[in-house]
């Protein structure tokens, strides 16, 4: 995993091009408009600071729920699109949602895996698939109505329009480099609202308008 | 005590009664003949889900995003399940409605009183989570569908219907 911690190197030890995380969700933000983005684990973080908005639904303390909660809103607001940004490690908790999301068929859904092969937010500890695991394949597999995979963001950025407009449910597999984010969790004092409890009713009043 | 049969027809009607949209859903033994009246409903859709732990953050997208869902598993699925009831369903603050049968349980006794560890700790396993739950031991009690989501709306959480004996 040394070659894939190198931020300077764009190739991992397969060979692979991985771009970086913030280039590759600044492809996604410049396209930013109405959407509902479900975020999750260290691209959320990152989504967050680029595109800020009531309809951000982030996956606070649950991991590998993305999927499943992007599913639901999207079933329920069928006239507006829904972006999933999934963790590569997330997915693999849920990798059954891929069949769950292909039979539901949402053609507003677009599910994005941010692919490092690593579990970021712990100190990135490799996936047990180590850096192998191809959601794009796992996906068409599935049943989704389409895949793509990138790990150069000029040409994520070339493709992402066509990939945007077509009927979902669509993967994307991005290929990116670990940041080397790790989060240590703080003591919650007694009382606290959950932030997962705090961070829905907004996009819900959005929803609901 | 004696756990009765519910006709599928009541129990869906109940569902209906209730208001209920969606059902989020890992397929019950104990209530497939519900199963084969829902799957050919034309105003409740049902979303087929992977596993039961999936389903909880299905069922909470579909009320954030402004429906009313209803998830309906099996005891198994609830052991699945608990992560996501506590990270989405508690932590959340969101009313969903889990409508679970306990498969296997001997109509003649408490649940608690068992032999298939699966029907026993079940209710146990609630009340740890601090998640109500009513018993639906027969066609009279069913009013406790529509009153369920009431008491999910007041309280802000889930709250778990208990299907008693194989629906008919």
């Amino acid at each position: 995993m040394s070659e894939m911690t190198d931020q300077n190197d764009d190739r991992d030890n397969n060979s692979r091009q991985r771009m970086s995380v913030e280039s590759a969700l600044d492809v996604l933000a410049r396209r930013r408009d109405d959407q509902v983005v479900v975020g999750t684990m260290t691209a959320n973080g990152v989504w967050r600071e680029k595109s800020p908005s009531d309809l951000n639904l982030p996956v606070l303390g649950f991991m590998g729920g993305a999927s499943g909660l992007g599913l639901g809103v999207a079933l329920s607001q069928p006239d507006r699109d829904v972006w999933v940004i999934d963790g590569d490690g997330s997915l693999m908790m849920q990798l059954g949602s891929l069949g769950t999301v292909a039979g539901a068929a949402p053609g507003n859904l677009v599910h994005i895996v941010v692919h490092n092969g690593v579990y970021e937010t712990s100190g990135s500890q490799p996936l047990p698939s180590q850096q192998r695991i191809d959601f794009a394949k796992m996906a068409e597999g599935a049943g989704y109505a389409q895949t793509a995979s990138f790990g150069d963001a000029e040409q994520f950025d070339a493709a992402i329009d066509e990939l945007l407009a077509a009927d979902g449910p669509t993967l994307i597999q991005l290929y990116t480099r670990p940041g080397g984010r790790f989060y240590t969790a703080r003591p919650t004092p007694p009382g606290s609202t959950p932030a997962f409890a705090r961070m829905w009713p907004p996009v819900a009043e959005a929803l609901a308008k | 005590m004696t756990a009765q049969s519910i006709p599928a027809d009541l129990l869906l009607a109940a569902i209906r009664e209730a208001g209920v949209q969606d059902v989020v859903l890992v397929p019950d033994t104990h209530q497939r003949t519900v199963l084969d009246l829902l799957m050919d409903d034309e105003q409740i859709r049902t979303v087929h889900c992977s596993t039961e732990d999936e389903a909880v953050a299905v069922a909470a997208g579909l009320i954030i995003g402004g429906r009313r869902p209803m998830m309906q598993i099996q005891h198994a699925g609830l052991y699945a399940s608990v992560n996501n009831l506590r990270g989405v369903a508690l932590d959340g603050r969101l009313p969903i409605v889990l409508l679970i049968g306990l498969l296997g349980r001997d109509p003649e006794l408490e649940p608690e009183q068992d032999g298939s560890s699966m029907v026993r700790l079940c209710r146990p396993l609630l009340e740890t989570l601090d998640i109500p739950s009513h018993l639906l031991d027969g066609p009279d009690d069913l009013h406790h569908v529509a009153e369920a989501f009431d008491q999910a709306a007041e309280r802000n959480g889930p709250v778990a219907l208990l299907v008693g004996a194989p629906t008919s």
